[in-house]
């Protein structure tokens, strides 16, 4: 095939031939660059990682509403502002919110938008996914809350033990939403998981080896790996849940046979790993923090990247410590006790390395370094407060009280919230070009810290105190009613700890011209994101970066004299990369994810109530399925940029790559030898 | 030979496909890699929700009363077949082979059909002789667990299919020799499955 | 106040404000039988370590971040570059691990001493169903239960008791923390507890497992009485119910008959058994009400059945069979599922029986009869 040898400029199509590839002749290719159309149908990394950040942001402002209800319920004994049953959906909705489309989404936002950075690359490696993956969690978030408004959100708490979660127990259609949402929502998970895996260890720049990435990098992978094989678990529970709902099937019918356990152990099988996908992520980011800040290389790289490796592994063997009251007998009891003791010991090692880390360097603290340092002190607690409780026979008085409660908001809030908040701070001068205010941003931190510590402190208290958790209202007299309205107290000064945030990102906007621009490397950093000019160029690096030690970018501008002292040999605004993008070529933007993905909440809607609307979801997700396979990749109208460069475009899910090219002519498989499928 | 020779450097320029990639693997066959271990997952849950199932109805059929072991044999026996012409029609697609892969990929998705067409002889069968899907618990089970498989198996026998037309319109040269191999890793997943499936559900009382 | 000391150990905040615990009926932190007391005796060098590790951790961050800070006259040069040290992170790798393998066999230790199942023990099945607990004793061993009850569960105090729990539909938990950890009630399932009360007294309980819409009221009570008292309470369980001799207690028989006994069995002569139509919920039954007057509390343990007359929050022991709160029980009458949230409409709870005052005043003589 000569083809081969023709050099990659001469593949530019003859210029004034139109041959336009309108996949089904009904959507003419996307190619605004700006506006709301260049949103919807973007496959870039760093505008989806964006969309994730601000769709996790609104889901924040929803549970954190469902949040203060709870709290203010809560505040005094005996009140009655909410009946039972809307508190059950105000907990149920809240965890889930907080859990499945809070927290996880910021992991990914982050994750999306720096994974290519961290490692050199263009793009994913499956770009089109990538934006599946978004619209899909996207619709997924959406379709779970509409259920407020049609009956009512779920009512069995985010861990859904059977049978409270049948038809019989919750005969509303709450649990429906909650099945189907979390199976659309995990849908996203897992193909953003694959993307990702694949991304990590296959796009790499060259040099960089694995043990050359940054720990947030190495963080994000084992996360992805994670969900990759947490996901399929809760798969099988909720699709067991959602044919005993819908179906009649039997598989929680305790009348028939079944046994609850079986949804327990599903549950925490996918449910104690996800702890470490959601957690994960933000040990990745305080281990790129406090580097910066205190002017060292992070303390002991391998054994950062191990411990976050064996808590993968671990996270495998322990989720029955959230079953210590179930009645698993001794035995197993036992075995999960010392499993669950252990896993403390890699979470030990990064809490010191961290400490180590900031030992001996040249502190300065400004907002991100507080978030990061805020964390490694509020996490702690967290990690406390869970070695009590692999000690099986005192979990056996703590579960199910609020001392749980507190563990995991010091795990969830302060250790992964209050780290993602501190990569907002951190990240945003790249992402945005600005950067937030720093003093506003000290008012944030200060407030999320006292709020927060006012809040989840007491419940430490209310739990050894043995109030319980998931309970509407409590007796008077209980020794319940201090701690409490103290609790209150702190979520109403987290909520406006986020509005300072809000009010933050607003004025640092408007008064983005006000400032210097920060220039490609404004925190003097490490990492290979920060060689490349701010705002992030669209095709990322002008040239694949060449790399030859773990923090290459760091290196570059320091090295050591002849005294053996480290000096700065390099400004970073000369030796970063201009942004000039003539050699890169990007993957073309499509609208079929959208489309894909918008059929899947249909069918969620239909097969609650009626399969009429799943025929429509079916045939828009078919048809986005079809139009997909059946779209180039790239845009052949488009003038290419030159060829040769670093492309990495292979998009398409594997059946779709498989069914991608029957539209492509036979010469436009002569040209996808240089563009790509 | 020759023809390898030739077309060896349009896949290792393809991008991000092999050579370019960090660890040598193709992005799509690297994640289809991915997928399949996180398939594993998908049935280990299902099996070991079938395993905890099975003995536990308190009323209704068992498996006793329902398997017809040589029926299922002879389809998983076609089953286990296809794997085979599968590999056949990766071996003649590298060889260059257009014309034996066309052929080898529709004996492959035929074999797929014919046991998926067994599969529905036997839920309809068993249905007729009193195990519904919601009869007792080990109906759900074996009607789930079995089910998510037969979909696995018509979501790859469309995936052949989808190979097959492209084939014939001439789209899969040998330089697409790695979209047959992905769609063959995918097959013979499906069909390990099965035959562990087989085993823990048919075979072991 | 060591339980004081604890708190501020695992929470700093407490160290200001630790004036401020006050009663707590559910403390998980009082033990008040052997078995809680091993779990305490277990956790409390847990939480002092943790304590320590707690301060070590948090005064450390300050410390570091006061120490290294970057001073005012900095000379701009970078900090000595440190990559690592492999000694120090194979010694905090190993320290932590031999510390937690030690409280890992304590806990594997007492775990399984606080299975152990004394052979004398009082045998009772706790049954949870949607929102109350059911307490089924088998004194004579024929395996056909002789006492029935309900919320108020009463032992022999200093004796080992034995729980099998059971749940009639969803998962519930059995709770009392001041005797001993808590244990999921499944369907389909029982599962083993061992309790122990040191002295005579009232144990406050919660069910612990998220059950539905009154989950915050599902509420019990472990009564503990001297081994005399309770030899005297079991034979009188096993007494039926009296005939009223009351005309109004008479009247509220009749009415009980009529309206009441679908659900509600009171048994013996003049009980309703012979028109008890068995279990109409889908909670299988509602209480067994042959000894009602004999309990504290009524309703899943939401409402006190007599008045509290020392104000201390509880009904202790002496103050049953005093004086009934006729306020409490004429408003659940009333109107039951204003009270407590339950759904009567899917048979899960008591309906609203649109009962007259004339008919819940007859009601409310006859069940004080039920002693």
């Amino acid at each position: 095939m000569a083809i081969v040898e023709r050099p990659a400029d001469t593949l530019a199509l003859p210029s004034g031939e139109v041959r336009t590839h309108d996949p089904l002749g009904v959507f003419a290719r996307p190619r605004a660059k700006t506006g709301w159309r260049a949103w919807v149908s973007t496959v870039d990394h760093k505008k989806i990682g964006i969309m994730y950040g601000a769709a996790s942001l609104f889901f924040l402002l929803i549970g954190g509403v469902e949040a203060l209800a709870i709290r203010t319920q809560l505040a005094a004994p005996e009140q009655k502002l909410f009946s039972a049953a809307l508190y059950n959906q105000l907990f149920t909705m809240h965890g889930v919110t907080m859990i499945f489309l809070v927290v996880m989404p910021l992991g990914a936002a982050f994750m999306n938008y720096l994974i290519p950075l961290q490692i050199g690359a263009r793009d994913v490696a499956f770009p089109r996914l990538n934006a599946l993956s978004f619209w899909v969690f996207l619709f997924g978030g959406i379709f779970l809350n509409t259920s407020w408004l049609l009956g009512g959100g779920a009512d069995g708490g985010w861990f859904a033990y059977a049978p409270n979660t049948g038809v019989v127990f919750s005969p509303g259609h709450g649990m429906d939403f909650y099945a189907l949402g979390l199976q659309i929502t995990g849908i996203a998970s897992l193909v953003g998981g694959i993307n990702l895996v694949t991304t990590c260890l296959n796009m790499r720049a060259p040099g960089m080896t694995l043990m050359k990435m940054p720990v947030f990098t190495w963080m994000s992978l084992v996360t992805q790996v994670l969900l990759v094989f947490a996901m399929p678990v809760i798969s099988v529970a909720l699709f067991l849940l959602t044919f005993d709902r819908l179906f009649d099937a039997n598989f929680f019918n305790v009348a028939q046979g079944a046994d609850p356990l079986l949804w327990e152990h599903l549950f925490w099988i996918f449910g104690h790993p996800e702890v470490y996908i959601l957690i994960l992520p933000a040990f990745g980011i305080v281990s790129e923090i406090i580097p910066v800040f205190s002017r060292k290389p992070i303390f002991g790289y391998p054994f950062m990247v191990f411990s976050g490796i064996a808590i993968g592994f671990m996270g495998w063997g322990v989720w029955a410590h959230h079953m210590f009251a179930s009645g698993l007998g001794p035995i197993s009891v036992a075995a999960f006790s010392v499993s669950t003791m252990f896993i403390a010991v890699p979470t030990g090692v990064k809490i010191l390395n961290w400490m180590a880390t900031m030992w001996g360097g040249k502190l300065s603290f400004p907002t991100p370094m507080l978030f990061a340092m805020g964390m490694v002190a509020m996490f702690t607690i967290g990690g406390l407060s869970g070695v009590t409780h692999a000690v099986a026979p005192a979990d056996t008085q703590q579960t199910d009280t609020y001392y749980i409660v507190a563990h995991f908001h010091y795990v969830i809030f302060g250790g992964a919230f209050f780290v993602f908040m501190g990569g907002f701070y951190f990240w945003w001068p790249k992402v945005f070009g600005h950067f937030l205010d720093d003093r506003i941003g000290k008012l944030h931190f200060w407030l999320t810290m006292v709020g927060f510590n006012l809040t989840f402190g007491p419940m430490h208290i209310l739990g050894l105190q043995g109030m319980s958790r998931r309970i509407h209202t409590y007796r008077d007299g209980y020794g319940f009613n201090f701690w409490n309205l103290v609790a209150t107290v702190g979520a109403f000064i987290i909520a406006l700890s986020v509005l300072v945030f809000g009010w933050n990102v607003v004025r640092s906007y408007r008064r983005r011209g006000l400032q210097p621009a920060p220039g490609p490397d404004p925190w003097d950093a490490r990492s290979l994101e920060w060689s490349i000019p701010s705002p992030t160029p669209e095709h990322n690096f002008d040239d694949p970066p060449v790399v030859t030690q773990l923090d290459d970018w760091w290196h570059r501008k320091y090295a050591e004299d002849e005294h053996g002292n480290v000096i700065k040999v390099a400004e970073p605004e000369d030796i970063a990369m201009i942004g000039d993008g003539s050699r890169a070529h990007l993957p073309s933007p499509s609208y079929f994810p959208l489309i894909l993905a918008a059929g899947l909440p249909l069918i969620g809607y239909g097969l609650i109530f009626n399969l009429a609307i799943a025929a429509v979801g079916g045939a828009l997700t078919l048809a986005g399925f079809v139009g997909w396979a059946l779209e180039p990749a790239d845009d052949p109208d488009l003038p290419p940029h030159g060829g040769g460069g670093h492309d990495h475009d292979g998009d398409g899910s594997p059946d779709a790559a498989a069914l991608e090219a029957p539209a492509t002519d036979a010469p436009a498989v002569e040209e996808e030898v240089t563009v790509g499928d | 030979m020759t023809d390898t020779a030739i077309h060896a450097p349009v896949i290792h320029h393809e991008p991000g496909h092999g050579h370019d990639t960090s660890t040598g693997l193709s992005n799509p066959k690297l994640a289809m890699w991915v997928f399949l271990g996180s398939d594993c997952l998908l049935f280990g849950g299902l099996i070991s929700t079938y395993l905890l199932l099975r003995h536990r109805s308190v009323a209704g059929l068992g498996p006793s009363d329902v398997f017809d072991i040589p029926f299922t044999s002879v389809s998983s026996f076609v089953l286990l077949m296809s794997s085979l012409t599968m590999a056949l029609a990766v071996a003649a697609i590298v060889r260059g082979d257009v014309h034996r892969n066309r052929i080898w990929l529709g004996t492959t998705a035929l074999l797929g059909a014919v046991f998926i067409g067994g599969q529905a002889y036997e839920f309809t069968t068993f249905y007729r002789e009193g195990l519904g899907y919601t009869t007792n618990i080990f109906g759900s089970a074996f009607y789930t667990l079995t089910g998510f498989h037969g979909v696995h198996v018509s979501v790859g026998i469309i995936m052949l299919l989808s190979l097959l037309v492209m084939s014939l319109k001439g789209n899969l040269g040998p330089e697409r020799a790695e979209a047959v191999e992905i769609v063959g890793l995918y097959w013979h997943f499906v069909d390990i499955v099965w035959i562990l499936i087989f085993t823990i559900v048919y075979l072991i009382p | 106040m060591p339980r004081r000391l604890r708190y501020a150990l695992v929470v700093p905040l407490a160290l200001t404000l630790a004036a401020c615990a006050d009663k707590a009926p559910l403390d998980t932190l009082e033990p008040k039988g052997p078995r809680a007391r091993s779990i305490d005796h277990l956790v409390n060098p847990v939480f002092l370590i943790a304590g320590v590790v707690f301060f070590a951790v948090q005064l450390g961050v300050l410390f570091v971040g006061w120490k290294f800070r970057q001073r005012k006259d900095d000379d701009g040069r970078l900090p000595a570059q440190t990559h690592g040290n492999f000694k120090l992170e194979i010694g905090w790798t190993i320290l932590p691990a031999l510390l937690l393998a030690g409280v890992a066999g304590a806990s594997v230790l007492t775990l399984l001493d606080l299975e152990d199942h004394p052979t004398d023990s009082t045998e009772i099945k706790v049954i949870g169903q949607q929102w109350w607990w059911e307490y089924r004793y088998d004194v004579d061993g024929d395996g056909k239960d002789d006492i029935v009850t309900a919320n108020d569960l009463v032992i022999p105090a200093g004796e080992p008791v034995s729980l099998s729990i059971q749940s009639r539909d969803v998962i519930h938990s059995f709770w009392i923390p001041a005797l001993n950890g808590k244990r999921d009630a499944v369907p389909g399932r029982t599962h083993p507890l061992q309790i122990q009360a040191d002295e005579p007294g009232v144990y406050r309980g919660q069910c612990t497992e998220f059950c539905g819409l009154s989950h915050a009221y599902m509420r019990m009570r472990v009564v503990a009485l001297s081994p005399a008292d309770y030899a005297d309470w079991e034979a009188n369980q096993q007494e039926g119910a009296k005939v009223p001799t009351d005309d109004l207690a008479a009247q509220g028989m009749d009415i009980f008959r009529t309206t009441c006994s679908g659900c509600h069995l009171v048994s013996g002569k003049g009980g309703n058994e012979d028109v008890f139509k068995g279990a109409a919920l889908v909670s299988g039954a509602a209480p067994n009400l042959t000894h009602f007057a004999s309990r504290g509390i009524f309703a899943g343990g939401v409402f006190d059945l007599w008045v509290d007359q020392d104000g201390n929050g509880e009904i202790d022991l002496d103050e049953r069979g005093k004086e009934l709160d006729v306020a409490n029980l004429k408003a659940w009458l009333k109107n039951p599922p204003g009270q407590k949230p339950m759904a009567p409409d899917q048979a899960r709870g008591m309906p609203n029986l649109n009962l007259s005052d004339v008919q819940i005043n007859a009601l409310v003589a006859y069940l004080e009869t039920l002693e």
